[in-house]
């Protein structure tokens, strides 16, 4: 056998998960190639590097970072919990019958079937005809964003928040719905949604200081976290100056306090 | 799992005490760097808090963790670029070894280790040291399992390049030293 066969069969032949035709195949050609059965010893040498344990100290932290997240899920209202178990597959259905699915099915079929129309009749200028009707479908998926937003259940609203991920443009009232969102949604799953939605957008000034100015109102420490991480990522001139702000903030959480902080010493 | 994913904080502890030293293993022999594999384990437990929605009842969750873990490595990378190249010395030491051929050969795989492409050095550490099963690191990387094993062969074959040349840098050296001392016998003090 050649080199090139052995390599094929090599990965196999180290995991000892060959049939015993094969796996004397190899032997035999490493009896006889310098270079594969040096592989071979290389990889079982490997084995010398034995595990390391990380610090305990590193055990604590986590105990840290759990307490900090209990305390940020203790504050959520108890129908979140509840309405989460009857999300899922159920909410397709949910949506479809919900007043508000019918009426955005309808919007979508009404759309196609008038772009469907223009289309048979031959006009001409149906490139603009589809320009237009997909500007209407992105209008129509956003106002279903910002009603959604407005919903009583939370995992609705966190629906919302994934559905207006589905456009690389949002229009200035989803943004600030979203905004809306990020300082006032009582679940903390809804805000660290929203966050993740608006940073997308970030470029946008109004959403880049929408953004770090609700750092200073966030009460739970996973939001505070994902802000400093923000903070950091987009190094604001006055970046440093807002962690310190928070930092200053009584009874701030320790471990967010010490993001805080390592964060602070990364943007000097 | 279930239970972390439908709120049972708790439960994390008990995978915590689960993955956290693979995880730091898989994330200290990557980087050589202690203090950051540390804080990238951390990173890694509150992402699975955080997007703990998105992990699907009945699919592995070790290749759940670990897709976290590489995306965790590469965003801070992505955030913090690495100053320079990593210097072999900043490695923490690893001596399991009570002879000291065995410490040198841990000290000249490490530097070997180091020496490879991050792509190269990660798909080794996957199958190396995590165990991880081919058809997992296929589906980690997003590729074919045929694949998946042409890269692994790839990586060993640089490997077994690098070590070799490390080692015959290393003998070399020897000779010169003993050829040194034979030469001019260095004075003890007694």
């Amino acid at each position: 056998m050649k080199c090139e066969q052995i390599a094929e069969l090599l990965p196999d032949y180290l995991q000892g998960s060959l049939g015993s035709d094969q796996q004397n195949d190899v032997e035999a050609h490493l009896q006889q190639c310098a270079d594969c059965s040096e592989e071979v010893t290389v990889w079982n040498k490997l084995s010398l590097l034995t595990a390391e344990q990380p610090s305990p100290a590193s055990r604590a932290r986590f105990e840290v970072m759990l307490q900090a997240f209990q305390a940020g899920r203790s504050s959520q209202p108890v129908s979140v919990s509840r309405w989460r178990q009857r999300a899922s597959a159920w909410n397709v259905f949910h949506w479809l019958r919900a007043p508000l699915g019918a009426i955005a099915w309808s919007a979508a079929l009404l759309a196609i079937g008038v772009y469907v129309g223009l289309h048979v009749s031959g006009s001409k200028s149906h490139l603009q005809d589809l320009a237009a009707m997909q500007s209407e479908l992105t209008t129509i998926k956003q106002l279903m964003v910002l009603s959604m937003l407005q919903q009583q259940s939370a995992s609705s609203r966190l629906e919302g928040v994934s559905w207006s991920t589905r456009d690389p443009q949002l229009n200035p009232q989803v943004l600030s719905a979203l905004l809306h969102t990020l300082r006032y949604d009582p679940s903390v799953d809804v805000r660290l949604a929203a966050l993740d939605a608006l940073s997308r957008h970030g470029r946008q000034p109004q959403v880049h200081k929408g953004i770090l100015d609700s750092l200073q109102e966030q009460q739970s420490p996973l939001v505070q976290m994902a802000l400093i991480d923000l903070v950091l990522e987009w190094r604001d001139p006055d970046g440093a100056q807002r962690l310190q702000a928070l930092q200053q903030i009584p009874n701030l959480n320790p471990m967010v306090r010490q993001r805080a902080e390592w964060a602070r010493s990364k943007l000097n | 799992m279930l239970q972390v994913r439908n709120g049972a904080g708790e439960m994390l502890g008990v995978l915590f005490d689960r993955y956290q030293t693979p995880l730091f293993n898989f994330y200290s022999k990557l980087t050589g760097d202690r203090a950051l594999s540390e804080d990238l384990v951390q990173e890694v437990f509150l992402r699975i808090l955080k997007y703990r929605q998105s992990y699907r009842p009945g699919t592995p969750f070790r290749a759940w963790v670990y897709q976290i873990a590489r995306n965790a490595r590469i965003d801070h990378f992505r955030k913090f670029p690495p100053q320079s190249t990593l210097e072999p010395e900043t490695l923490s030491a690893v001596v399991p070894a009570d002879s000291a051929q065995a410490h040198e050969e841990v000290e000249l795989l490490q530097r070997a280790l180091q020496q490879l492409p991050e792509e190269k050095r990660e798909i080794l550490i996957l199958c190396r040291f995590q165990e991880l099963k081919y058809e997992e690191i296929a589906s980690l990387l997003g590729c074919e399992l045929n694949t998946a094993k042409t890269r692994i062969h790839r990586a060993l074959q640089e490997l077994r390049k690098v070590f070799h040349q490390l080692a015959g840098d290393t003998v070399l050296k020897r000779a010169e030293a003993v050829a040194a001392e034979n030469s001019f016998p260095p004075r003890r003090s007694s």
